[in-house]
């Protein structure tokens, strides 16, 4: 279609349909994450929460220090009061003194000498291994007749175990999860993450697919009891699971009981508990993924497959080249996006366990994950500028996954390009 | 048509579909059961009670319909959440429309941009929101609450639809523009016409954002007890000592029900392969 437009008409067409969106990103998602980066600089916290009022008395009180701010008071204070303040001055908030003060105190917290050092030797001992993964990858895009690299993986397996011991790698592994690191806590986090995605795709996709045959009855009624767990408000399914997973009187240990199994106590055990809080952001996540793919089914046009029958295509070899290439897409966007949400749950997983089990006084528990651990140690100090470079920090982290995985699975571009 | 597939190959999809119901619908059972027992309990230690009402009261729907404002607060819920459908599906299906349609400078960085909305923590953009609507005078009231959901959803609406005009064959809507039609034109009689499934999923999503949604309205509307919406009004109803399940389950079962009523109305959307007709036609 660019094809028709050009220049400046062009512009005003896309801008036409793309300004009401736009602007409304902008203002209430683009300006609050704007409005964060700015108090993670602050001292904003229970103790300094006004904000800086720009007077006569204190522009000459500033002038009488900076000489030359003028400028500064007069054209970048009126957006940002805490700019022109002292971090000293009362119940005011103000730029910190360094004004990255904050992400200092994070980082210190977060990323420990001690952790970096043991995450150091955990990836020097896995470095041959990576190494092989790299090379071998390289190997075989750039070779015609790549050389078998089986006895590649051997030699650097070898090395691993070799560096393991060298380096003790079990004594590090033990440190990071004994001082409840942040490393082990993002760590469960990408788990989590990469425990529930594949289930949401792969259930949401053969239900779709099977709700989407012609010879189906009752497809109607399937559909919405499928979706029911959507329709729930999430804190009240959330609380019922709970219930559910208690080790008395618990529904699941209730029904073990009935047929004479005695029922583990499921939120006390960290394994247990990690597949609870799996199994209910399963259960919350699928009928969603059900109801893209089934919209995303119906743009795949009918001829390819009988275009497929007729070439002698199985379903299998149809599923794979037809449907799932075709799908990509469409589906792709959600599962990013769940992604993102998944790794950022809170709600669900702290009225599920808490973040609980924990094996000790100061070590992050079994669901600890990282928005737990970050209102649990950050958010509950009442510190605004902390709270603010934490989100900062979570916000840099996830967004250069994302990036990489848009890298990997190209989801800005369109199916027939 | 395509042939009838084996018995046994039926058998198999009837029998997984059960099983999907039952894993999707037992919980919420659960809580119907709940709902119609007399007292406030969520559990029962008698086996029947847990699959089949034994005993039977409508009480906690009559206490929640007719001595609590329920129906006000559905109302404003309905409200607040039939504004952010129409919001939310305007505006993303156009900014979709031109993320998928052209090509022009800045586009992978408006994607990207969208993107990158979505990795900030979100119960952290809560302050600077509320201060954003305080400034324009529209806190505490349904309009901020309609506008901070539409946006919300937009980032993922957006992206949702634009893979599935990326998914519809450009063909179609370069044959309308030979003949004649406009952007605008081909938007709206040939791509709105072919994206009906998403566009249901979008109203969908939207609706639900909306409908569903707890932490920023309990923020955004502190304090305004006329003006709850179903989510903050439920929550309410729980006090320090004790949950109240009976009215809590009623109540969950209640607010899902609208839900569902409008997935069944949509869902004649998510039939049938449009590209086929379109093609055809």
């Amino acid at each position: 279609m660019g094809v028709t437009y050009r220049g400046l008409r062009k512009y005003l067409v896309v801008l036409f349909f793309i300004a009401p969106t736009l602007l409304g990103v902008l203002v209430l998602s683009v300006f609050p994450i704007l409005f964060n980066v700015y108090i993670s600089f602050t001292n904003r916290n229970t103790y300094h929460y006004q904000q800086f009022q720009l007077t006569a008395e204190n522009r000459a009180a500033y002038l009488e220090e900076h000489p030359h701010g003028a400028f500064v008071w007069d054209v970048i204070c009126p957006v940002f009061p805490a700019v022109c303040c002292s971090p000293d001055t009362m119940g005011v908030y103000c730029i910190q003194r360094p004004f990255y003060q904050n992400y200092v105190r994070l980082f210190q917290d977060l990323f420990t000498v001690a952790s970096l050092l043991s995450l150091g030797r955990l990836l020097l001992a896995i470095l041959p291994l990576i190494g092989v993964a790299i090379a071998s990858g390289q190997v075989h895009k750039r070779m015609v007749s790549p050389p078998a690299t089986g006895w590649w993986w051997l030699v650097a397996a070898a090395a691993s175990i070799g560096l393991w011991y060298l380096l003790k790698g079990q004594a590090a592994l033990d440190q990071l999860f004994d001082t409840g690191s942040f490393f082990v806590v993002m760590f469960r986090t990408i788990l989590y993450v990469v425990a529930c995605i594949p289930f949401f795709f792969l259930f949401g996709l053969i239900l779709a697919l099977v709700l989407n045959n012609d010879w189906l009855r009752g497809k109607g009624i399937f559909r919405v009891l499928i979706i029911v767990p959507w329709a729930v408000p999430s804190y009240i399914s959330a609380l019922i699971w709970q219930f559910f997973f208690r080790s008395e009187h618990g529904t699941i240990n209730q029904l073990l009981g009935a047929i004479g199994i005695q029922g583990p106590s499921w939120l006390q055990q960290p394994a247990l508990a990690f597949f609870a809080v799996v199994l209910v952001n399963i259960w919350m996540s699928y009928p969603f993924f059900m109801v893209i793919i089934l919209g995303a089914l119906q743009s795949i046009p009918q001829e390819q497959y009988e275009a497929a029958e007729v070439d002698g295509a199985n379903w299998w070899q149809k599923l794979t080249r037809i449907t799932l290439p075709l799908l990509r897409p469409a589906v792709m966007p959600a599962i990013v996006l769940s992604s993102i949400t998944t790794f950022q749950m809170f709600n669900t997983v702290w009225l599920i366990t808490g973040g609980g089990p924990i094996r000790g006084a100061g070590m992050p528990g079994a669901t600890e994950f990282v928005m737990i651990h970050a209102y649990k140690q950050v958010f509950q100090s009442r510190n605004d500028g902390l709270i603010g470079a934490f989100a900062v920090i979570v916000f840099i982290i996830l967004f250069a996954a994302t990036l990489y995985s848009m890298r990997l699975t190209r989801i800005t571009k369109g199916a027939y390009e | 048509m395509k042939k009838e597939p084996k018995p046994l190959v039926k058998m198999l999809a009837y029998a997984f579909l059960v099983l999907a119901v039952l894993f999707s619908i037992y919980p919420v059972w659960f809580a119907f059961l709940a709902s119609v027992r007399p007292g406030q309990r969520l559990y029962t230690l008698n086996l029947t009670g847990m699959f089949l009402p034994t005993e039977f009261t409508l009480e906690n729907f009559r206490v929640l319909l007719f001595e609590k404002d329920f129906l006000l607060w559905a109302r404003n819920s309905l409200f607040v959440a039939s504004l952010t459908t129409i919001a939310c599906v305007t505006l993303a299906t156009s900014g979709a429309f031109a993320f998928s349609r052209f090509r022009f400078k800045g586009r992978e960085a408006g994607l990207i941009l969208f993107l990158a909305v979505q990795a900030f923590p979100g119960v952290l953009s809560l302050v600077p929101i509320a201060l954003l609507l305080y400034r324009l005078g529209l806190f505490g009231s349904h309009w901020g609450l309609i506008l901070a959901y539409s946006t919300g959803s937009l980032v993922f609406t957006t992206w949702n639809l634009k893979g599935y005009f990326d998914t519809i064959p450009i063909d179609l809507e370069e044959a309308a523009m030979i003949d004649g039609c406009g952007p605008v034109q081909s938007f709206i009689r040939i791509a709105l016409p072919l994206a009906r499934p998403a566009l249901a999923v979008t109203a969908l999503f939207g609706f639900m954002g909306g409908w569903n949604e707890y932490v920023m309205a309990s923020v955004l509307l502190v304090g305004q007890a006329d003006k709850y919406t179903l989510p903050i009004a439920l929550a309410q109803l729980a006090n320090d000592i004790q949950v109240p399940w009976g009215l809590y389950a009623a109540g969950a079962l209640l607010v899902s029900i609208p839900v569902l009523v409008l997935f069944l109305w949509l869902q004649k959307y998510l039939e049938s392969g449009l590209t086929l007709g379109g093609v055809k036609g």
